[in-house]
């Protein structure tokens, strides 16, 4: 008899990470670089149970269990900002940032240049070039990022020179990344990061935007909420044939 | 429910988001305005299972882990410091500045500030000052009875002084550059102030070390687009009600839990 309540409750657990997922989907909507997760459940078969008054075989009960958060890394879309620093990634591909805890990876590509002239994120990180960070002399100007990551710029002279180029990075399995807030993703030691195919590009003056999809988010949104109230339903069923048999047994 | 604070987080940033649209909206004909765009990034993660632990002792591993995000922060607004459009103006003393430099001007309390807005005027004793009647720096002072203002390309202002045939040479306008413009503080009044982010301001004159040349009776109008700035502002109020929804399916799911018991 608990059975069916525990079965329901494995279920609004689950719903309810559900929904926390979705949630901060849609709170990343508008932001720069950000990839939608989703949410990967899995049946879990209690072997054990125990219906032996029940004629015939035993039925096998059936959780469920949230095992898994997927992050979906494919293209966001491409927004024109004619910003000369905004860069977004076309394919697959990563920017690498130095960081105090070592090199960490985003798709974020609405960079700054910090009073040292160095190219640098949003939280004042430098972006890493094939070489190190990417340093402009005070005088630049017309900096200008090439399809494949070169960073060239124009001296006080008027002549153009290359100040470096951006390091694109793939990895074997995405997967395997980590989000660890501000828009960076952290690699595990055993995955070295790979140079990127040269199919994937920079595209300089725009950004990309967040992957999510509000529609297939709201979709969710509505399943998560309808689901939980059916089990809510079912497990007040549940209870009420549970009260009504103490009731009956009791007048016997 | 984390669902909840985490869309309350999400309405938070697309309020500001909001308010960063509308001040650019309403700045749409303030000279020299350079537009400002709100920079989102997402909050830390709860890792419930994490990404690459031993599943069994034959080495396997999990191939995914559990994490869930707390949300989206605002981390900026940065200004976005193109070239605005520039517009002809006619009047003597409209200097628009076609490069990356800025003017200089001198705050009644000393410090100097600087501006992209070049619509000057004359005070009382023929110096020239932006509108709110802050002197321009290096000062210039335009006799009385002078004619013909010119400002060329360099910077070089000089008159016509009433009986003379030659023009005289009166000063030379200076512009000031910053290594990261963006890191400038802006204290309204088209007015910004240096910081430790923007770095010193690199003084020379128009046309030299990039500081771009100066076009007298034109004015540089702000470089807000109209178009994308109502799209983004569709966008950021679609994303605001939609995060109200996950705050009410939140709150559904959770009545529906205390209706359980009776």
């Amino acid at each position: 008899m608990d059975n069916a309540l525990l079965v329901g409750l494995s279920r609004q657990v689950a719903l309810r990470r559900e929904l926390d997922v979705i949630a901060n989907n849609i709170a990343n909507l508008n932001t720069t670089g950000f990839k939608g997760e989703s949410v990967m459940f899995e049946q879990y078969l209690d072997p054990t149970a125990r219906h032996e008054y029940f004629p015939g075989n035993d039925r096998r009960i059936a959780f469920v269990l949230d095992r898994a958060t997927l992050q979906n890394f494919s293209q966001g879309p491409l927004q024109r900002t004619e910003a000369p620093l905004d860069v977004a990634i076309d394919g697959p591909g990563f920017f690498a940032v130095q960081t105090p805890n070592g090199e960490r990876y985003t798709r974020a590509g609405n960079f700054h240049l910090n009073p040292q002239g160095q190219l640098v994120t949003n939280n004042g990180q430098p972006v890493l070039g094939n070489a190190g960070p990417i340093v402009f002399e005070p005088t630049d100007t017309n900096i200008a990022i090439a399809a494949d990551g070169t960073v060239s710029a124009t001296n006080a002279e008027g002549q153009v020179g290359e100040r470096g180029k951006l390091r694109i990075v793939t990895f074997a399995n995405p997967a395997q990344l980590t989000a660890q807030g501000d828009s960076l993703w952290s690699a595990p030691a055993t995955m070295a990061p790979q140079l990127a195919q040269p199919t994937t590009r920079a595209i300089q003056g725009a950004l990309e935007k967040s992957n999510v999809q509000a529609v297939k988010e709201m979709n969710r949104l509505l399943e998560v909420t309808r689901a939980y109230t059916s089990i809510s339903n079912m497990q007040q069923r549940t209870d009420e044939l549970r009260r009504r048999a103490i009731e009956k047994l009791a007048e016997v | 429910m984390r669902a909840l604070y985490t869309a309350a987080t999400g309405m938070m940033a697309q309020e500001l988001n909001v308010e960063v649209i509308s001040n650019n909206i309403a700045n749409m004909r303030t000279t020299g305005f350079k537009k400002q765009r709100a920079e989102f990034q997402d909050l830390m993660y709860q890792n419930l299972r994490r990404v690459g632990t031993t599943t069994s002792d034959q080495g396997t591993r999990l191939p995914a882990g559990l994490d869930i995000g707390a949300g989206v922060k605002v981390v900026s607004t940065p200004r976005i410091m193109n070239q605005g459009n520039i517009t002809m103006t006619e009047k003597d003393l409209d200097i628009a500045i076609r490069g990356e430099g800025f003017f200089r001007v001198t705050l009644p309390d000393g410090r100097t500030a600087y501006t992209r807005a070049g619509s000057f005027e004359r005070d009382d004793q023929g110096r020239i000052v932006t509108p709110e009647g802050y002197l321009l720096d290096p000062q210039i002072t335009i006799p009385q009875n002078a004619t013909g203002i010119t400002i060329n390309q360099a910077g070089q202002v000089s008159v016509t002084i009433f009986g003379q045939t030659q023009p005289t040479e009166l000063g030379q306008i200076q512009l000031a550059r910053f290594v990261n413009k963006n890191g400038l503080q802006p204290m309204g009044d088209n007015l910004y102030l240096e910081t430790a982010s923007s770095g010193t301001p690199q003084l020379s004159n128009p046309g030299l070390d990039g500081a771009g040349n100066l076009l007298q009776r034109q004015l540089e109008t702000a470089n807000v687009n109209a178009v994308t700035e109502i799209s983004d502002l569709i966008a950021a109020q679609r994303a605001y009600s939609m995060n109200a929804k996950v705050v009410s399916a939140a709150d559904e799911m959770l009545q529906s839990t205390a209706n359980m018991l009776r």
